[in-house]
């Protein structure tokens, strides 16, 4: 299941990220997104085209196209 | 002279460290990307000289956009010293800067601010701990002193296992320098061929994942953190990140703020700020004037070239202040993180993001500050539009003129004029973004990773050190710029071409030169020459069409300007849809010289061309639209606005066709 499926405030864990850009993919890793990383959906906008994710204590927005290339696990 | 560069991640206050450092009063926000260019200030400490420089916030020195890629340039050009300051909240991120600079070699001391925030919240963190890792101390910005203890430093050397394991492994395949490996993994990629680059590259997931592993270790033993602790969140985001509420709280505070700062406080202090500065100066010099000199044309240049446009300009000085103190008070309460994130879903249709909101809001501040803020979009075209559709967005300096030509014509109404014109800029920016989407620049990477601050109670102490610092600037620019362009302008207007003193302002150079291009004017109704010298002298800066309009109406007042302008006998004067011509070419004409010259500094001379020329043909066809649908009645509007929109968007259509030939013939993209 992707990131962007999934339901708010619900804790998951990071099992692959299939980024296809390569350049978007290594930045949210530095951010501290990697494997394992636990991580909930705070909110979806309006359209659903952003959401509010919360991992390593901070909160990020990430455009839904980019968290459909990120697979979790429910925690 | 030794150099100390302040380096960190966005938004962990590395610019109010600056100020604190350098007691200076450099520009602040609670929002990602407020710094966005290197600002340096020399420092004296017993003797000896220190350059400290405030960089733009960066995650990685693997840059992801135009002011990352400042900061990285800087942190590997510096000789001397560095301080990397770190957000306690988020201090596993931020070490992994730290490891990156590790990595290289670079030495730094590692500060860690804010935390009594994270403290408040049932956190903390073992100084001590930390200090087998990284010269570490906490320390609070806004008070920081820049003293010996601060730059005291002890070298820690770290044992990145990581760091050999990988390096062996590369090594395997690549036949580099550890030194060349190092570099290669923080994006400097010299001496290596693509092949080499795609294997490093392929190598960074799993090294970004040991740094992680690494930075884990560290903070088991030194963070004690509250399991359910987030920074960036607040209760009070479950009613402002519902759009109807974020939309509505904004417009509502937007549209008081303006009534406000324009119609109700402004006016007041503002006339009683230029009373007093009659009062004191100008009407003891005149009176002084008067009785030594008898010559007519310096008491002239006096009353009207320098007092006149100072009169002008100085009583929009409380307007400035307030309009500031409301964009500080958006900045540091974290409200517009918030916008960004409620307002991307629109801004993305339009080929924008949301970081888009926080150029266009410091757009109504300043045009040129706003451009330069463009540069911490992550993707060229999206930069480059954002760079354009800027110069739309109504600047403080143009108020005057609003506020004065509306007043002359609208009496009660000036209220709505003034609100419908930022409006109608707003809207013709983000057309023309749609439209620069759909043409030339469409975005092909629209990432909007942005990091949410906590809502912060506001610091009034702050905010009024904002507010002062930017009247200072504005009284400044009013005394510096306006004044002496005034000059120039009272010079030229009272010139003739024998380069004599003329009281006839029609033969004057200025009235001159603007009366032969007058006729390019007639059909938008400006084929005054006062008019048309007022749009000219308005490309140096806004300010100065005020002013201009006083000295060639001979006004000593706003109040005298506002009749002047409504009578035939006045040099420059209006009819109603003429006014309204006007004021829509004033909001969308060419941008300032300033901002010109940083446009063609951030998108280059080709953009800043199309920049221009585009603004110029916006703001002659809406004015054109404006003046003689009042003229001749509303279905002349919709016949030229039909014409308009069905050219652009056979421009669109075409430009489209054109693309998708080219498409046919290139196999460099996923389209094909």
């Amino acid at each position: 299941m992707s990131l962007s499926e999934v339901k708010l405030n619900t804790d998951c864990v990071v099992k692959e990220i299939k980024i296809a850009d390569e350049k978007t993919k290594i930045r949210l890793m530095e951010l501290g997104l990697i494997l394992g990383t636990k991580l909930r959906v705070e909110n979806k906008s309006a359209l659903k085209q952003t959401l509010l994710v919360v991992f390593n204590s901070s909160v990020f927005t990430i455009k839904t196209d980019v968290a459909n290339g990120i697979i979790i696990n429910y925690a | 002279m030794r150099k100390l560069l302040l380096i960190g991640n966005p938004n962990v206050g590395k610019t109010t460290l600056f100020n604190s450092l350098t007691k200076s009063h450099e520009h602040t926000g609670n929002f990602h990307g407020v710094t966005v260019e290197e600002k340096g200030k020399l420092v004296n400490m017993d003797g000896e000289g220190w350059y400290i420089v405030d960089l733009p916030g960066l995650y990685s020195l693997l840059p992801f956009s135009y002011e990352e890629e400042i900061s990285k340039n800087a942190i590997l050009n510096n000789k001397d010293f560095n301080l990397v300051i770190s957000d306690a909240n988020s201090l596993k991120r931020n070490l992994y800067l730290c490891l990156q600079l590790k990595e290289l070699g670079i030495n730094f001391k590692l500060l860690i601010n804010n935390y009594n925030y994270f403290k408040k919240h049932g956190n903390s963190i073992d100084i001590a701990a930390l200090k087998k890792y990284f010269d570490a101390e906490i320390i609070d910005a806004k008070k920081c002193k820049f003293n010996k203890n601060l730059i005291k430093f002890n070298k820690i050397d770290l044992n990145l296992t990581y760091l050999t394991q990988f390096l062996a492994k590369i090594k395997e395949k690549i036949k580099k320098s550890d030194a060349e490996l190092i570099a290669a993994f923080n994006g400097n990629f010299a001496g290596f061929n693509d092949d080499e680059i795609a294997f490093v590259n392929a190598q960074l997931p799993a090294l970004i994942m040991a740094r992680y592993n690494f930075i884990d270790g560290i903070i088991n033993e030194a963070v004690k953190q509250n399991k359910n602790f987030v920074y960036g969140k607040s209760k009070l985001d479950k009613i402002l990140l519902k759009p109807p509420v974020m939309f509505a709280g904004f417009l509502a505070v937007f549209f008081a703020s303006i009534y406000l700062i324009f119609f109700l406080v402004g006016p007041l202090v503002g006339d009683a700020l230029v009373g007093v500065l009659y009062f004191l100066i100008i009407s003891p010099f005149m009176n002084f004037l008067y009785s030594a000199a008898n010559n007519i044309w310096i008491i002239q240049f006096f009353n009207e070239g320098v007092f006149s446009s100072i009169n002008t300009v100085l009583t929009f000085l409380p307007q400035v202040c307030l309009l500031f103190l409301f964009l500080t008070v958006l900045e540091d309460s974290g409200l517009i993180s918030r916008m960004a994130y409620v307002l991307d879903d629109f801004l993305t249709k339009l080929g924008l993001n949301g970081k888009a909101i926080y150029i266009i809001l410091m757009g109504l501040g300043c045009n040129t500050m706003s451009t330069l803020i463009s540069r911490n979009m992550s993707e060229r075209n999206l930069k480059i539009k954002c760079a354009l559709i800027n110069p739309f967005v109504s600047c403080m300096a143009r108020l005057p003129v609003y506020v004065l030509v509306a007043s002359a014509f609208f009496g009660k109404w000036t209220y709505f004029v003034v609100v419908g014109l930022y409006l109608l800029g707003l809207a013709v920016a983000l057309i023309m973004a749609l439209i620069l989407n759909k043409t030339i620049l469409k975005t092909h990477s629209n990432n909007l990773l942005l990091e949410f601050p906590p809502l912060k109670n506001l610091d009034v102490k702050h905010i009024g050190v904002v507010v002062k610092t930017n009247a200072i600037d504005f009284v400044k620019r009013v005394f510096g710029v306006i004044v002496s362009m005034g000059v120039i302008v009272w010079i030229l207007s009272h010139t003739n071409f024998k380069f004599m003193y003329t009281q006839e302002i029609g033969e004057s150079m200025l009235f001159f030169l603007a009366d032969k291009i007058a006729i390019l004017f007639a059909p938008i109704g400006l084929n005054s020459a006062g008019a048309v010298s007022a749009l000219i002298v308005g490309i140096m800066a806004k300010e100065l069409i005020v002013s201009t309009l006083s000295i060639a109406n001979n006004a000593q007042s706003n109040a005298a300007l506002i009749s002047s302008l409504t009578l035939a006998a006045s040099p420059v004067h209006f009819t109603t849809a003429s006014a309204v011509s006007f004021l829509v070419f004033i909001l969308l004409y060419c941008p300032c010289i300033s901002n010109i010259a940083v446009l063609k500094k951030e998108v280059g001379g080709f953009y800043t061309a199309f920049s221009i020329i585009s603004q110029l043909t916006i703001a002659y066809l809406t004015s054109f639209v404006f003046y003689q649908s009042i003229q001749h009645g509303i279905w002349f509007a919709a016949i030229s606005l039909a014409i308009i929109f069905t050219i652009l968007f056979s421009v669109i259509h075409l430009t489209k066709k054109v693309k998708h030939n080219k498409c046919l013939t290139c196999n460099k993209c996923h389209r094909n």
